[in-house]
Protein backbone atom coordinates (compact mmCIF):
# COMPACT_ATOMS: atom_id res chain seq x y z
CA UNK A 1 0.00 0.00 0.00
CA UNK A 2 2.50 2.47 1.45
CA UNK A 3 4.83 1.51 -1.72
CA UNK A 4 2.42 2.55 -4.19
CA UNK A 5 1.37 5.19 -2.80
CA UNK A 6 5.23 6.32 -3.37
CA UNK A 7 5.42 5.27 -6.99
CA UNK A 8 2.59 7.68 -7.32
CA UNK A 9 4.10 10.41 -5.52
CA UNK A 10 7.33 10.23 -7.41
CA UNK A 11 5.44 9.60 -10.48
CA UNK A 12 3.40 13.41 -9.81
CA UNK A 13 6.56 14.92 -9.18
CA UNK A 14 8.27 14.01 -12.68
CA UNK A 15 4.98 14.67 -14.45
CA UNK A 16 5.57 18.17 -12.17
CA UNK A 17 9.48 19.07 -12.15
CA UNK A 18 9.53 20.60 -15.66
CA UNK A 19 7.03 23.13 -14.72
CA UNK A 20 8.80 23.92 -11.41
CA UNK A 21 11.85 24.59 -13.66
CA UNK A 22 9.86 27.45 -15.61
CA UNK A 23 8.81 28.66 -12.28
CA UNK A 24 11.90 29.38 -11.21
CA UNK A 25 12.30 32.51 -13.21
CA UNK A 26 10.73 34.71 -10.37
CA UNK A 27 11.89 38.25 -8.77
CA UNK A 28 13.73 37.63 -5.64
CA UNK A 29 15.17 34.37 -7.34
CA UNK A 30 18.75 33.71 -9.11
CA UNK A 31 19.31 33.81 -12.21
CA UNK A 32 19.44 31.66 -14.37
CA UNK A 33 22.88 31.60 -15.90
CA UNK A 34 23.79 31.41 -19.77
CA UNK A 35 26.14 31.73 -22.14
CA UNK A 36 25.57 34.25 -25.13
CA UNK A 37 27.21 34.53 -28.51
CA UNK A 38 27.33 38.52 -29.31
CA UNK A 39 27.14 40.33 -32.57
CA UNK A 40 30.76 41.85 -31.93
CA UNK A 41 32.08 38.25 -31.88
CA UNK A 42 32.60 37.41 -28.36
CA UNK A 43 30.99 35.51 -25.65
CA UNK A 44 29.65 36.58 -22.54
CA UNK A 45 28.86 34.06 -19.62
CA UNK A 46 26.48 35.70 -16.90
CA UNK A 47 28.11 33.97 -14.36
CA UNK A 48 31.07 36.41 -14.76
CA UNK A 49 29.09 39.52 -13.61
CA UNK A 50 28.32 38.53 -10.75
CA UNK A 51 29.37 42.06 -8.47
CA UNK A 52 27.58 44.22 -11.05
CA UNK A 53 24.32 45.10 -11.64
CA UNK A 54 23.13 43.45 -15.19
CA UNK A 55 20.45 44.56 -17.32
CA UNK A 56 18.06 41.77 -20.25
CA UNK A 57 16.44 43.83 -22.82
CA UNK A 58 14.80 41.54 -25.23
CA UNK A 59 14.74 42.87 -28.80
CA UNK A 60 13.12 43.37 -31.76
CA UNK A 61 13.64 46.08 -34.40
CA UNK A 62 10.84 45.34 -36.03
CA UNK A 63 8.10 45.63 -33.74
CA UNK A 64 6.72 48.96 -32.94
CA UNK A 65 7.09 48.81 -29.68
CA UNK A 66 11.06 48.47 -29.39
CA UNK A 67 10.83 50.99 -32.27
CA UNK A 68 9.35 53.63 -29.78
CA UNK A 69 12.20 53.12 -27.68
CA UNK A 70 15.05 53.12 -29.93
CA UNK A 71 13.38 56.22 -32.20
CA UNK A 72 12.71 58.03 -29.68
CA UNK A 73 16.42 57.56 -28.22
CA UNK A 74 15.05 56.45 -24.96
CA UNK A 75 16.18 53.26 -25.07
CA UNK A 76 20.14 54.67 -26.13
CA UNK A 77 20.19 57.03 -23.14
CA UNK A 78 19.10 54.17 -20.51
CA UNK A 79 21.87 52.18 -21.87
CA UNK A 80 24.27 55.47 -22.17
CA UNK A 81 23.04 56.15 -18.38
CA UNK A 82 23.59 53.06 -16.94
CA UNK A 83 26.83 51.48 -18.61
CA UNK A 84 28.11 54.72 -17.27
CA UNK A 85 27.71 54.17 -13.71
CA UNK A 86 29.05 50.41 -14.20
CA UNK A 87 26.10 48.57 -15.22
CA UNK A 88 26.34 45.62 -17.53
CA UNK A 89 23.51 46.00 -20.03
CA UNK A 90 22.56 42.76 -22.49
CA UNK A 91 20.52 43.45 -25.61
CA UNK A 92 19.20 39.70 -26.34
CA UNK A 93 17.40 39.00 -29.38
CA UNK A 94 15.40 35.79 -29.67
CA UNK A 95 13.57 36.16 -33.04
CA UNK A 96 13.92 32.86 -35.05
CA UNK A 97 15.40 32.76 -38.27
CA UNK A 98 13.02 34.05 -40.78
CA UNK A 99 11.07 35.42 -38.23
CA UNK A 100 10.92 39.32 -37.77
CA UNK A 101 13.37 40.99 -35.81
CA UNK A 102 16.09 38.32 -36.96
CA UNK A 103 19.65 39.72 -37.19
CA UNK A 104 22.50 38.12 -38.24
CA UNK A 105 25.97 39.45 -36.48
CA UNK A 106 26.80 41.99 -39.02
CA UNK A 107 23.22 43.58 -39.70
CA UNK A 108 23.11 43.96 -35.96
CA UNK A 109 26.49 45.49 -35.52
CA UNK A 110 24.93 48.07 -38.36
CA UNK A 111 21.66 48.98 -36.82
CA UNK A 112 23.67 49.22 -33.23
CA UNK A 113 25.64 51.84 -34.94
CA UNK A 114 22.85 53.66 -37.02
CA UNK A 115 20.63 53.49 -33.77
CA UNK A 116 23.72 54.54 -31.63
CA UNK A 117 22.66 52.39 -29.37
CA UNK A 118 25.18 51.44 -26.44
CA UNK A 119 24.40 48.04 -24.70
CA UNK A 120 27.43 46.16 -23.31
CA UNK A 121 26.84 43.64 -25.57
CA UNK A 122 23.97 42.28 -28.63
CA UNK A 123 23.60 38.94 -27.37
CA UNK A 124 22.10 36.63 -30.88
CA UNK A 125 20.07 33.80 -29.51
CA UNK A 126 18.28 32.60 -32.57
CA UNK A 127 17.36 29.50 -30.64
CA UNK A 128 15.53 31.06 -28.04
CA UNK A 129 17.82 29.24 -25.65
CA UNK A 130 18.19 32.71 -23.50
CA UNK A 131 14.41 33.85 -24.10
CA UNK A 132 13.11 30.76 -22.67
CA UNK A 133 15.10 30.60 -19.65
CA UNK A 134 13.45 33.85 -18.63
CA UNK A 135 10.16 33.24 -19.83
CA UNK A 136 10.63 35.92 -21.89
CA UNK A 137 7.22 36.92 -23.82
CA UNK A 138 7.77 40.24 -25.07
CA UNK A 139 9.70 43.60 -26.49
CA UNK A 140 10.61 45.11 -24.90
CA UNK A 141 10.89 43.14 -21.65
CA UNK A 142 13.39 44.22 -19.47
CA UNK A 143 14.81 42.15 -16.43
CA UNK A 144 16.77 43.49 -14.14
CA UNK A 145 20.00 41.22 -12.12
CA UNK A 146 21.60 42.61 -8.18
CA UNK A 147 25.39 41.57 -8.22
CA UNK A 148 24.49 38.52 -6.18
CA UNK A 149 22.78 37.14 -8.90
CA UNK A 150 19.09 37.37 -7.93
CA UNK A 151 16.48 39.09 -10.31
CA UNK A 152 15.02 42.23 -8.81
CA UNK A 153 12.91 43.45 -11.58
CA UNK A 154 10.70 41.92 -14.18
CA UNK A 155 8.70 43.25 -16.79
CA UNK A 156 7.23 46.28 -18.79
CA UNK A 157 10.46 49.19 -19.57
CA UNK A 158 7.41 51.96 -18.49
CA UNK A 159 4.06 51.82 -17.39
CA UNK A 160 2.59 52.98 -20.39
CA UNK A 161 1.96 49.88 -22.72
CA UNK A 162 1.85 51.85 -26.29
CA UNK A 163 3.87 52.34 -29.22
CA UNK A 164 3.20 55.75 -29.35
CA UNK A 165 6.49 57.98 -28.86
CA UNK A 166 4.09 60.38 -27.22
CA UNK A 167 4.04 58.27 -24.32
CA UNK A 168 7.57 58.44 -23.65
CA UNK A 169 8.05 61.69 -21.50
CA UNK A 170 6.41 61.49 -18.20
CA UNK A 171 6.10 58.00 -18.00
CA UNK A 172 7.62 55.91 -14.85
CA UNK A 173 10.63 54.00 -16.16
CA UNK A 174 10.45 51.16 -14.26
CA UNK A 175 14.53 49.76 -14.77
CA UNK A 176 15.21 53.29 -13.50
CA UNK A 177 13.27 53.02 -10.43
CA UNK A 178 14.50 49.36 -9.76
CA UNK A 179 18.38 50.33 -10.17
CA UNK A 180 17.97 53.71 -8.80
CA UNK A 181 16.20 52.01 -6.11
CA UNK A 182 18.65 48.84 -5.74
CA UNK A 183 22.08 51.35 -5.94
CA UNK A 184 20.69 53.53 -3.07
CA UNK A 185 20.74 49.91 -1.26
CA UNK A 186 17.04 50.19 -1.08
CA UNK A 187 14.74 47.67 -2.04
CA UNK A 188 12.87 47.68 -5.77
CA UNK A 189 8.95 48.82 -4.86
CA UNK A 190 7.65 48.01 -8.20
CA UNK A 191 9.48 44.52 -8.52
CA UNK A 192 7.37 42.86 -11.74
CA UNK A 193 5.18 44.26 -13.99
CA UNK A 194 3.58 43.04 -17.34
CA UNK A 195 5.86 43.04 -19.64
CA UNK A 196 4.39 44.86 -22.97
CA UNK A 197 4.97 44.89 -26.67
CA UNK A 198 5.09 42.19 -29.29
CA UNK A 199 5.44 38.48 -28.43
CA UNK A 200 8.98 37.10 -28.62
CA UNK A 201 9.47 35.45 -32.02
CA UNK A 202 10.50 32.23 -30.60
CA UNK A 203 11.18 29.40 -33.22
CA UNK A 204 7.56 27.76 -34.24
CA UNK A 205 5.47 30.62 -32.48
CA UNK A 206 2.87 31.51 -35.28
CA UNK A 207 1.77 34.92 -33.91
CA UNK B 1 -21.25 30.07 -34.95
CA UNK B 2 -21.02 31.80 -37.79
CA UNK B 3 -19.40 29.44 -39.87
CA UNK B 4 -22.56 27.35 -38.95
CA UNK B 5 -24.91 29.80 -40.42
CA UNK B 6 -22.82 29.94 -43.42
CA UNK B 7 -23.51 26.19 -43.78
CA UNK B 8 -27.76 26.07 -43.24
CA UNK B 9 -27.52 29.61 -45.65
CA UNK B 10 -26.99 26.88 -48.49
CA UNK B 11 -26.79 28.52 -51.54
CA UNK B 12 -27.23 32.14 -49.67
CA UNK B 13 -23.75 31.09 -48.27
CA UNK B 14 -21.61 32.20 -51.23
CA UNK B 15 -23.83 35.63 -51.96
CA UNK B 16 -22.92 36.26 -48.07
CA UNK B 17 -20.02 35.50 -48.60
CA UNK B 18 -19.44 38.33 -51.31
CA UNK B 19 -21.37 40.27 -48.99
CA UNK B 20 -18.16 40.26 -46.96
CA UNK B 21 -15.72 40.62 -49.48
CA UNK B 22 -17.48 43.44 -50.53
CA UNK B 23 -17.49 45.07 -46.79
CA UNK B 24 -13.39 43.76 -46.11
CA UNK B 25 -12.68 45.79 -49.54
CA UNK B 26 -14.19 48.52 -47.74
CA UNK B 27 -16.65 49.83 -50.17
CA UNK B 28 -19.41 49.53 -46.87
CA UNK B 29 -21.20 53.14 -46.37
CA UNK B 30 -18.52 54.02 -44.07
CA UNK B 31 -16.17 51.42 -43.54
CA UNK B 32 -12.34 52.72 -42.63
CA UNK B 33 -9.40 50.61 -43.48
CA UNK B 34 -6.97 49.46 -41.22
CA UNK B 35 -4.11 47.07 -41.46
CA UNK B 36 -5.18 43.79 -42.43
CA UNK B 37 -9.04 44.53 -42.38
CA UNK B 38 -11.82 47.36 -42.02
CA UNK B 39 -13.38 48.58 -39.24
CA UNK B 40 -17.08 50.96 -39.34
CA UNK B 41 -19.27 52.66 -37.22
CA UNK B 42 -22.56 51.40 -36.73
CA UNK B 43 -26.01 52.31 -34.66
CA UNK B 44 -28.49 50.15 -33.05
CA UNK B 45 -31.69 52.53 -33.17
CA UNK B 46 -32.56 54.55 -36.44
CA UNK B 47 -32.42 57.76 -34.63
CA UNK B 48 -30.97 59.80 -31.16
CA UNK B 49 -33.57 60.37 -28.62
CA UNK B 50 -32.86 62.75 -26.06
CA UNK B 51 -32.71 61.45 -22.68
CA UNK B 52 -31.96 58.11 -23.61
CA UNK B 53 -29.45 55.46 -23.88
CA UNK B 54 -28.28 54.48 -27.42
CA UNK B 55 -25.67 51.60 -28.42
CA UNK B 56 -23.10 52.19 -31.13
CA UNK B 57 -20.97 49.50 -32.43
CA UNK B 58 -17.47 49.60 -33.46
CA UNK B 59 -17.38 47.17 -36.06
CA UNK B 60 -14.15 45.38 -37.17
CA UNK B 61 -13.25 42.37 -39.48
CA UNK B 62 -9.76 41.18 -40.36
CA UNK B 63 -8.58 38.90 -42.94
CA UNK B 64 -7.82 35.33 -42.03
CA UNK B 65 -5.14 35.24 -39.82
CA UNK B 66 -5.11 38.69 -38.13
CA UNK B 67 -6.38 39.28 -34.87
CA UNK B 68 -6.88 42.14 -32.11
CA UNK B 69 -6.94 42.06 -28.42
CA UNK B 70 -9.45 42.01 -25.46
CA UNK B 71 -9.42 44.80 -22.61
CA UNK B 72 -6.79 42.52 -21.26
CA UNK B 73 -4.58 41.54 -24.28
CA UNK B 74 -3.08 39.07 -22.14
CA UNK B 75 0.80 38.16 -22.82
CA UNK B 76 1.63 40.70 -25.67
CA UNK B 77 -0.46 43.35 -27.74
CA UNK B 78 -2.97 46.24 -27.11
CA UNK B 79 -6.42 46.51 -26.99
CA UNK B 80 -8.23 48.67 -29.37
CA UNK B 81 -9.60 52.16 -27.71
CA UNK B 82 -11.51 55.15 -29.36
CA UNK B 83 -11.09 59.12 -28.58
CA UNK B 84 -14.48 59.96 -29.24
CA UNK B 85 -15.96 63.24 -31.41
CA UNK B 86 -19.48 63.70 -30.15
CA UNK B 87 -21.65 66.81 -30.40
CA UNK B 88 -22.51 68.52 -27.16
CA UNK B 89 -25.20 66.66 -25.35
CA UNK B 90 -23.98 62.97 -26.43
CA UNK B 91 -21.42 60.99 -24.17
CA UNK B 92 -19.97 57.77 -24.99
CA UNK B 93 -19.37 55.20 -21.97
CA UNK B 94 -16.99 52.43 -21.13
CA UNK B 95 -17.06 49.65 -24.38
CA UNK B 96 -18.81 46.47 -23.72
CA UNK B 97 -16.39 43.96 -24.37
CA UNK B 98 -17.48 40.79 -26.03
CA UNK B 99 -15.68 37.05 -24.41
CA UNK B 100 -12.48 36.95 -25.92
CA UNK B 101 -10.73 33.77 -27.51
CA UNK B 102 -7.60 32.81 -26.80
CA UNK B 103 -4.12 32.62 -29.19
CA UNK B 104 -1.11 30.76 -28.14
CA UNK B 105 2.11 29.25 -28.82
CA UNK B 106 3.24 27.34 -26.30
CA UNK B 107 4.72 29.61 -23.70
CA UNK B 108 2.97 33.44 -24.72
CA UNK B 109 -0.63 33.41 -24.64
CA UNK B 110 -2.87 36.29 -26.08
CA UNK B 111 -6.66 37.17 -25.62
CA UNK B 112 -8.66 38.65 -28.27
CA UNK B 113 -10.73 38.64 -31.73
CA UNK B 114 -10.10 37.49 -34.97
CA UNK B 115 -12.51 37.36 -38.00
CA UNK B 116 -15.45 39.98 -36.79
CA UNK B 117 -15.84 41.73 -33.60
CA UNK B 118 -18.15 44.07 -32.42
CA UNK B 119 -17.27 46.10 -29.19
CA UNK B 120 -20.46 47.72 -28.20
CA UNK B 121 -20.31 51.36 -26.80
CA UNK B 122 -23.36 53.04 -24.34
CA UNK B 123 -23.90 56.59 -25.85
CA UNK B 124 -25.93 59.03 -23.42
CA UNK B 125 -28.05 62.03 -25.27
CA UNK B 126 -28.77 64.55 -22.68
CA UNK B 127 -32.44 64.99 -22.31
CA UNK B 128 -31.73 68.87 -23.76
CA UNK B 129 -30.55 67.72 -26.59
CA UNK B 130 -32.31 69.94 -29.95
CA UNK B 131 -34.43 67.90 -31.78
CA UNK B 132 -35.27 67.72 -35.42
CA UNK B 133 -31.13 68.38 -36.37
CA UNK B 134 -28.63 65.97 -37.64
CA UNK B 135 -25.71 64.64 -35.47
CA UNK B 136 -22.44 63.93 -36.87
CA UNK B 137 -21.09 60.83 -34.60
CA UNK B 138 -17.59 60.02 -35.09
CA UNK B 139 -14.44 58.35 -33.15
CA UNK B 140 -10.74 58.24 -33.55
CA UNK B 141 -9.85 54.52 -33.42
CA UNK B 142 -6.69 53.37 -32.57
CA UNK B 143 -6.08 49.24 -32.94
CA UNK B 144 -3.24 46.94 -33.37
CA UNK B 145 -3.79 44.41 -36.03
CA UNK B 146 -1.63 40.71 -35.44
CA UNK B 147 -0.75 38.06 -36.41
CA UNK B 148 2.64 36.93 -36.64
CA UNK B 149 3.24 40.46 -36.97
CA UNK B 150 1.74 43.43 -35.32
CA UNK B 151 0.86 46.21 -37.30
CA UNK B 152 -0.73 49.60 -35.15
CA UNK B 153 -3.36 51.06 -37.16
CA UNK B 154 -5.78 54.57 -36.53
CA UNK B 155 -9.12 55.29 -38.31
CA UNK B 156 -11.57 57.64 -38.49
CA UNK B 157 -15.12 56.40 -38.34
CA UNK B 158 -18.49 58.03 -38.64
CA UNK B 159 -22.27 58.38 -39.00
CA UNK B 160 -24.86 60.81 -38.87
CA UNK B 161 -28.35 60.29 -37.12
CA UNK B 162 -31.20 62.20 -37.05
CA UNK B 163 -32.06 63.78 -33.12
CA UNK B 164 -35.73 63.10 -32.72
CA UNK B 165 -38.11 63.68 -29.89
CA UNK B 166 -39.55 60.10 -29.87
CA UNK B 167 -38.60 57.47 -28.17
CA UNK B 168 -36.40 55.34 -29.70
CA UNK B 169 -36.85 52.87 -32.59
CA UNK B 170 -34.52 50.19 -33.16
CA UNK B 171 -32.80 49.76 -37.06
CA UNK B 172 -33.98 46.43 -38.64
CA UNK B 173 -30.61 46.20 -41.13
CA UNK B 174 -28.69 46.20 -37.66
CA UNK B 175 -30.15 44.43 -35.67
CA UNK B 176 -28.76 40.89 -36.72
CA UNK B 177 -25.41 42.07 -36.25
CA UNK B 178 -26.52 43.93 -32.17
CA UNK B 179 -28.29 40.63 -30.96
CA UNK B 180 -24.98 38.92 -32.44
CA UNK B 181 -22.59 41.25 -30.67
CA UNK B 182 -24.84 41.21 -27.06
CA UNK B 183 -24.59 37.22 -27.96
CA UNK B 184 -20.88 37.62 -27.45
CA UNK B 185 -21.09 39.67 -24.09
CA UNK B 186 -20.19 37.54 -20.76
CA UNK B 187 -23.08 37.61 -18.81
CA UNK B 188 -23.35 37.31 -14.67
CA UNK B 189 -23.36 33.61 -13.97
CA UNK B 190 -26.70 31.51 -13.62
CA UNK B 191 -28.14 32.57 -9.57
CA UNK B 192 -27.97 29.52 -8.84
CA UNK B 193 -23.99 28.86 -9.14
CA UNK B 194 -21.74 28.68 -6.25
CA UNK B 195 -18.78 30.31 -7.24
CA UNK B 196 -15.39 30.77 -4.93
CA UNK B 197 -11.38 30.94 -5.51
CA UNK B 198 -8.98 29.27 -3.12
CA UNK B 199 -4.98 30.58 -3.47
CA UNK B 200 -3.22 26.98 -3.53
CA UNK B 201 0.47 28.02 -2.97
CA UNK B 202 1.70 28.52 -6.92
CA UNK B 203 -1.74 28.41 -8.65
CA UNK B 204 -5.54 29.69 -7.92
CA UNK B 205 -8.29 27.01 -7.60
CA UNK B 206 -11.69 28.48 -9.16
CA UNK B 207 -14.69 26.24 -7.90
CA UNK B 208 -17.56 25.90 -9.57
CA UNK B 209 -20.52 24.50 -7.86
CA UNK B 210 -23.45 24.30 -11.00
CA UNK B 211 -25.40 21.49 -9.91
CA UNK B 212 -24.62 20.01 -13.13
CA UNK B 213 -21.17 18.09 -14.90
CA UNK B 214 -19.42 20.73 -16.90
CA UNK B 215 -16.81 19.63 -18.99
CA UNK B 216 -15.41 22.18 -20.67
CA UNK B 217 -14.20 25.41 -18.93
CA UNK B 218 -11.74 28.25 -20.05
CA UNK B 219 -10.85 31.51 -17.64
CA UNK B 220 -9.52 34.55 -19.17
CA UNK B 221 -8.18 36.54 -16.55
CA UNK B 222 -9.57 40.23 -16.27
CA UNK B 223 -6.31 41.36 -14.41
CA UNK B 224 -3.20 41.13 -15.71
CA UNK B 225 -0.39 39.22 -14.01
CA UNK B 226 -2.32 37.30 -11.83
CA UNK B 227 -2.35 33.89 -13.51
CA UNK B 228 -0.12 32.57 -16.06
CA UNK B 229 -1.65 32.93 -19.32
CA UNK B 230 0.05 30.42 -21.01
CA UNK B 231 -0.48 27.60 -18.61
CA UNK B 232 -2.75 24.66 -19.60
CA UNK B 233 -5.77 25.06 -17.48
CA UNK B 234 -6.77 21.71 -15.30
CA UNK B 235 -9.90 21.13 -15.41
CA UNK B 236 -11.31 18.40 -12.96
CA UNK B 237 -15.02 17.99 -13.34
CA UNK B 238 -17.50 16.79 -10.90
CA UNK B 239 -21.22 15.77 -10.50
CA UNK B 240 -22.26 19.30 -9.65
CA UNK B 241 -19.65 21.32 -11.33
CA UNK B 242 -16.17 21.45 -11.86
CA UNK B 243 -12.45 22.83 -10.31
CA UNK B 244 -10.38 24.38 -12.59
CA UNK B 245 -6.79 24.76 -11.86
CA UNK B 246 -5.49 28.33 -12.97
CA UNK B 247 -1.15 28.50 -12.56
CA UNK B 248 -0.17 32.12 -10.79
CA UNK B 249 1.54 34.57 -12.90
CA UNK B 250 5.51 34.85 -12.43
CA UNK B 251 4.73 38.11 -11.85
CA UNK B 252 2.70 38.04 -9.16
CA UNK B 253 4.53 38.56 -5.88
CA UNK B 254 1.61 39.73 -3.59
CA UNK B 255 -1.68 38.28 -2.45
CA UNK B 256 -5.09 39.13 -4.53
CA UNK B 257 -7.98 39.53 -3.15
CA UNK B 258 -10.38 38.92 -6.00
CA UNK B 259 -10.57 37.30 -8.97
CA UNK B 260 -11.86 38.70 -11.78
CA UNK B 261 -12.07 37.70 -15.27
CA UNK B 262 -14.46 35.67 -17.89
CA UNK B 263 -15.12 31.96 -17.66
CA UNK B 264 -16.23 30.16 -21.07
CA UNK B 265 -18.15 27.09 -20.81
CA UNK B 266 -19.24 26.54 -24.42
CA UNK B 267 -19.01 29.07 -27.28
CA UNK B 268 -21.91 30.61 -26.29
CA UNK B 269 -22.05 30.74 -22.66
CA UNK B 270 -19.49 33.01 -20.62
CA UNK B 271 -20.26 34.30 -17.47
CA UNK B 272 -18.43 37.29 -15.71
CA UNK B 273 -16.47 35.62 -12.32
CA UNK B 274 -15.65 38.20 -9.45
CA UNK B 275 -15.37 36.25 -6.70
CA UNK B 276 -12.84 36.53 -3.42
CA UNK B 277 -9.81 34.26 -2.81
CA UNK B 278 -9.53 32.60 0.38
CA UNK B 279 -6.33 31.17 1.44
CA UNK B 280 -6.15 27.72 2.12
CA UNK B 281 -4.69 26.38 5.54
CA UNK B 282 -1.50 24.22 3.55
CA UNK B 283 -0.99 28.10 2.22
CA UNK B 284 -1.18 29.18 5.78
CA UNK B 285 1.44 26.89 6.37
CA UNK B 286 3.55 27.19 4.26
CA UNK B 287 4.71 30.94 5.56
Amino acid sequence: MKRSIVHVLVFTLLILAPQFVISAVKVGQPAPDFTGTASNGKSYHLADYRGKFVVLEWHNNGCPYTQKHYKSGNMQNLQKQWTAQGVVWFTVISSAPGKQGFVNANEENKYLETMGAAPTAALLDPTGVIGHLYDAKTTPQMIVINPQGVMVYDGAIDNRPTENLKDIPGATNYVNLALGQSLAGRSVETAATRPYGCSVKYPGSWF
Amino acid sequence: MRPAEFRKAGSRSSCLRLLVLISLAGVGASAASIPHGTVDLVAEDQWIAPGHQCYLGINFHFEKGWHTYWINPGDSGQPPHAEWLLPAGLTAGEIEWPAPRRFGASTIADFGYDEAATLLVPIRAAASLQPNQPAQLGAEVFVLVCREICIPGKAHISLSLQIKSMPPKPDGSTRELFTAARKSLPRAAPGDWAISAIDANDSFMLIVNSGREITHAAFFPLEESQIDNSAPQKLKPAATGFRLTLRKSDQLLKPIKRLKGVLEVSANQNYVIDTAVRSTGSAKQMK
